[in-house]
């Protein structure tokens, strides 16, 4: 069964003469262990759909079943529930605490769902750990670097022990290096701990990482490729797709 | 609510300058209410014991009907009665002095013709009122024999000090008594007493184991119901043989402190407010700046209730530490006031003051306060914080750019208010004016989000003008602009701290205005000729018409005025009656017309008409215009109430004043108990004095004394008040200026990166350090134009509530309001210093980089 399922999604900003179909009908699916990269040209819908996704944000029409749950009709606290126990969230630019330091900060989403904050900490922890920040728990996010404050976003993305990771533009904010690093992270979260991830990126090469990726334009999906274990290649495949559907 | 709690914490102590700032706000208003209320108990109760001991009175005396003395068998049922704090037997007894007794006919001595010869004893005595022996000396004590305590002025006339003898007349034949302590200068009307211990007394006046006074002061604070209440006790307790007198307890300056403390309780719960303000306006900003956090925090899975919880949660942490903080710094500052003000109030006004009041009560309330208006200033921006949606931590941050402010449901409100309050004004009628000031106060603050922008505006061109070299005038008022909100809330929080300034001048001026001319009408006369108890008329023996004639008799005596007293009684109650010459009375002293007015005086030369005190209307429930019975030796006689209106001897005693010719006719009195004199214009003062003083001396039941040495006392001692009032005020002024730094500093943070590109594109450091002040100027001449406007309204309001009691004439605040503006703009050049040399000295690529 699909780990994630959308039937006609549709959202639509405004109404009127002023209305803005960001996202037009998209049905897709995504199977748990998958890697599945969304790319398309600024403005296409893809952050858009990231959010509908994670219950961020409320569609216009259509249905989203994450896990077996429809997304729609649940209340505010429930979809934050779900949020804190069955998705995890990377953002672009980190959204650490500043205030707390790397366990506390891994720890947030099961602090939040009342787990005993020794435990908590335990678990955020083997996670930093698996990611080589064991070393740096005490650290708090203005003494990390770009991509170990993103690595420890990834820890408490995972932190909860989610199905599926939500990933908006996660190297966005980074250099080559450190991209490829994360990059690389998402696909072993994937492939070596068995978690559904969807990446939303505009850079072929780090879209080049995923094992299926969804074109959208115009809010619409153009294009599906499942992409073969050769990076090179692909990422120029992948970029030749971008400035087609960026046209 | 651990997560919440460590995150609060975190987040006040990782922006340790802006927490400072804040909890410093809260400190202070609980430094406020708890300094203030720990000091005033001490004061008034102090004060209580030392004016009633410098003034001689007390709340009440028992005597026995037939005035003869009696067995102090009695005394501890008077004690046990609920409401009476203190009790104090004695002996009091008129001496009267042959002449030159003491001297020769020349010496200083010679014009002592009759002394209160009182025994007492030192414990009890000191426990009803205070005797402050100067230096050298001491109280007596009850083993003493033959030892006296005097006041410094009966010393300098005898020329005798501290272990110095001198004789007086008893019942044993001449008694030679060592003085052991002087008393402060006798300053009020009055026979000079000398203090002897109960049995020396006793033995003197061939009256042991009696006494026939009971000194009674009730518990501190009493108010008129209460007095009442324990004086009906005591007669039940003692019997209709006993008379229970109620003389002039505790002075207008008693009552001014007693007004006094309740104001300054108002002021402290205000000025928390005014820290509950700035901590709204440093929630407000702090849930702005973390929107994305906040937002992060959602899309991870926190509820609204977490996030509202970490608001508050840092709202109670700051309201816990400032409110500790406070109780501290105000236990610090009433013991350091004390301490200073003590040795102050002990020269000019004779005051010993105690230690601070610490009650439970006040450290339970001041802990409740404090961090009560903490959370709940923070409850707004919490529940707006709670509403920041998850999308948040992923879309830039807004600022608010509301060039011209929406008018929207609050505002409408404040408008509504004040429409409604000033048409109140307008009405005249008290009844809507009382409730109405505090009514404005709330629609200024609601409405000021709207006028922030016209009114920075035209303050402002004259900034810019100000600052036009500088090139910052325009960039500081649209930094106002930018955030109206929040300027609002600063302005609001100025306007509360300035508007005190005001509304407390108002008062105080009104207030002295009324006391100065009630003392100079009541006591202004060139000459006073005083009776030994003042007020409770009818122990005094008084003199016929023959001392008036003979005193007319001296060439330059102008205007003679007179009290002769009756007792009568209306439907049971006791009124002192009080027979005036209504032609000479206005003309030597004078009434404060409370209802009517001096066409009063030809009303009572009419006949059968009556001028009342307001106690009278208290006592009686009656109204002008209203007939009583008055019970005449002859029987029910009725007299119609003319007007209203008191003078100061008599302010709160149930009194009636009718003519003389009345008096004569329908009570048979023709006896003067108080009489006034003016000198005639051009008069030789100094041989008019020596002929008064020669014709005085045949009526020594009288003290003579001049009118305007009293005044001048008075008066100084009412000033000394006042001025105490005004540096008290000036402190609540105090969060104006901590809100201006708070919301100054805030500003700074959250512009780093604009003023890092300020800088970047050729701004100097001393042009950002301008644009700073500028800005600060700019918030304090708005803050103070509210404040004025919102404390003369609040002033007069109170002057008008005030008028149902005791009406005062409005005297407008012109030295509050110059106050006011000088403090106001001060405070603003002086927030800005810290924050404008925080920005100037920003590092620009880190300021550019801010988050």
């Amino acid at each position: 069964m699909a780990l994630i399922q959308t039937e006609n999604l549709t959202k639509i900003y405004g109404n009127g003469e002023t209305a803005v179909t960001a996202l037009d009908r998209v049905s897709m699916k995504v199977n748990p262990g998958e890697f599945v990269a969304v790319m398309g040209p600024s403005g296409c819908g893809k952050s858009t759909l990231l959010h509908l996704l994670g219950g961020l944000d409320r569609p216009s029409g259509g249905t989203v079943t994450v896990d077996g749950t429809a997304l729609a009709d649940m209340k505010d606290d429930d979809l934050a529930k779900l949020r804190r126990r069955r998705i995890g969230f990377v953002f672009q630019f980190y959204n650490l605490i500043p205030v707390l330091d790397a366990a506390e900060n891994a720890a947030l989403p099961v602090t939040l769902d009342g787990v005993n904050p020794v435990e908590a900490k335990t678990r955020a922890i083997a996670w930093l750990e698996k990611f080589g920040l064991g070393g740096r728990l005490k650290n708090r996010p203005d003494q990390l670097s770009g991509g170990q404050q993103q690595r420890v976003a990834i820890a408490r993305a995972l932190v909860a022990d989610p199905a599926l990771i939500l990933a908006d533009e996660p190297t966005g904010n980074l250099d080559t290096r450190a991209a490829d690093e994360i990059a690389a992270l998402l696909a072993r979260v994937s492939k070596e701990f068995g978690r559904a991830v969807v990446m939303v990126t505009h850079d072929p090469r780090i879209a080049a990482y995923a094992g299926r990726i969804i074109f959208l334009k115009d809010g619409a999906v153009v294009d599906e490729t499942i992409l073969e274990r050769t990076s090179g290649d692909n990422s120029k495949i992948l970029a030749d797709k971008m400035r087609t559907f960026g046209e | 609510m651990n997560l919440q709690l460590m995150l609060a914490w975190r987040y006040l102590s990782g922006r340790k300058l802006r927490t400072f700032l804040t909890t410093l706000a809260i400190i202070f208003g609980v430094l406020v209410i708890f300094g203030m209320n720990i000091i005033l108990p001490t004061m008034t109760s102090a004060m209580q014991a030392n004016l009633q001991g410098m003034s001689g009175v007390v709340d009440y005396s028992v005597t026995l009907a037939s005035g003869e003395s009696f067995s102090p068998e009695i005394v501890p049922t008077v004690r046990a009665v609920d409401g009476v704090r203190a009790v104090s037997a004695s002996l009091v007894r008129t001496v009267n002095l042959p002449a030159g007794f003491f001297g020769g006919a020349t010496a200083p001595s010679a014009a002592i013709t009759v002394l209160n010869l009182i025994g007492l004893d030192p414990e009890a005595a000191r426990s009803v009122r205070a005797y402050p022996v100067s230096e050298g000396g001491r109280f007596l004590e009850s083993a003493d024999t033959d030892s006296a305590v005097i006041s410094q002025s009966l010393a300098d006339k005898l020329g005798i000090g501290v272990g110095d003898g001198f004789p007086l007349p008893s019942a044993t034949g001449v008694v030679h008594l060592t003085v052991v302590g002087i008393l402060p200068p006798r300053t009020h009307p009055g026979t000079e007493e000398v203090l002897v211990t109960l049995p020396q007394a006793q033995r003197m006046t061939n009256e042991t184991g009696k006494i026939n006074t009971i000194d009674i002061n009730v518990e501190t604070g009493a108010g008129e119901t209460r007095r009442t209440e324990i004086q009906n006790t005591i007669e039940a307790a003692i019997g209709p043989n006993y008379h229970v007198g109620t003389l002039m307890s505790g002075t207008d300056m008693f009552a001014a402190l007693q007004l006094g403390q309740a104001v300054m309780g108002l002021f402290g719960v205000l000025a928390l407010f005014m820290g509950g303000f700035i901590i709204f306006n440093t929630f407000r900003t702090v849930v702005a700046e973390r929107r994305r956090d906040i937002g992060m925090l959602r899309a991870l899975g926190a509820t609204r209730g977490t996030i509202t919880g970490m608001i508050l949660a840092e709202g109670l942490l700051q309201g816990i530490l400032g409110t500790a903080l406070g109780l501290g710094f105000g236990y610090l500052l009433g013991a350091g006031l004390l301490i200073m003000v003590g040795p102050i109030l002990g020269k000019f006004l004779n005051i010993t003051l105690g230690a601070p009041v610490v009650s439970p009560g006040l450290v339970v309330v001041c802990i409740l306060l404090g961090v009560s208006v903490t959370v709940l200033a923070g409850l707004m921006p919490a529940r707006s914080a709670s509403r920041v949606t998850p999308l948040e931590a992923l879309r830039p941050a807004m600022a608010e750019t509301g060039i011209i402010r929406k008018i929207g449901a609050g505002s409408i409100l404040g408008i509504v208010i004040l429409i409604l309050t000033s048409l109140a004004l307008l009405s005249g009628n008290e009844l809507l004016i009382s409730p109405s000031g505090l009514l404005f106060l709330i629609g200024l603050v609601l409405v000021a989000p709207i006028l922030i922008r016209p009114i920075t505006f035209v303050f402002g061109k004259f900034i810019g003008w100000i600052y036009a070299r500088r090139g910052i005038g325009e960039l500081a008022q649209g930094n106002l602009v930018r955030q109206p909100s929040r300027t609002a809330v600063t302005v609001s929080a100025t306007m509360l701290g300035l508007a005190v300034i005001v509304a407390a001048g108002g008062m105080v001026a009104s207030l002295s205005v009324v006391m100065y001319d009630m003392i100079r009408k009541s006591l202004g006369s060139d000459y006073l000729f005083i009776p030994p108890s003042v007020s409770v008329w009818n122990t005094n023996v008084g003199a016929g018409p023959d001392f008036a004639e003979r005193l007319h008799g001296v060439d330059g005596v102008g205007d003679i005025s007179s009290f002769r007293f009756a007792g009568t009684k209306i439907n049971d109650t006791g009124v002192s009656l009080l027979g005036i010459d209504p032609v000479m009375f206005p003309k030597v002293s004078g009434f404060y017309f409370i209802q009517g007015n001096e066409s009063a005086y030809q009303e009572l030369a009419g006949g059968r008409a009556m001028i009342v005190n307001p106690s009278f209307l208290t006592a009686i429930g009656a109204k002008v215009g209203d007939t009583m019975d008055l019970l005449t030796p002859g029987g029910p006689v009725p007299y119609r109430i003319v007007a209203v209106a008191t003078d100061l001897l008599n302010i709160k005693i149930t009194t009636a004043f009718i003519s003389q010719a009345d008096m004569a006719a329908d009570f048979g009195k023709t006896e003067d108990v108080f009489l006034q004199l003016n000198l005639a214009p051009g008069a030789d003062r100094t041989a008019v004095d020596t002929q008064i003083r020669a014709v005085a001396a045949g009526f020594p039941q009288f003290q003579l004394i001049s009118g305007r040495a009293y005044y001048e006392t008075i008066k100084m001692q009412f000033d000394a008040a006042f001025s105490a009032m005004y540096i008290l005020f000036g402190l609540l002024a105090f969060p104006s200026f901590i809100a201006m730094l708070n919301t100054l500093a805030i500003g700074v943070i959250e512009r780093t990166r604009e003023i890092g590109m300020i800088r970047a594109v050729g701004a100097t450091r001393g042009q950002i350090g301008a644009m700073v002040t500028a800005e600060a100027l700019l918030l304090a001449a708005i803050g103070t134009l509210f404040g004025v406007v919102a404390g003369w309204y609040l002033g007069f309001t109170f002057i008008s509530a005030m008028g149902a009691v005791f009406p005062l004439g409005y005297a407008f605040p012109a030295i509050g309001i110059l106050v006011a503006v000088v403090f106001g703009l001060l405070f603003g050049v002086l927030a800005a210093i810290i924050p404008a040399r925080q920005a100037a000295r920003l590092n620009i690529i880190r300021a550019l980089q801010y988050e």
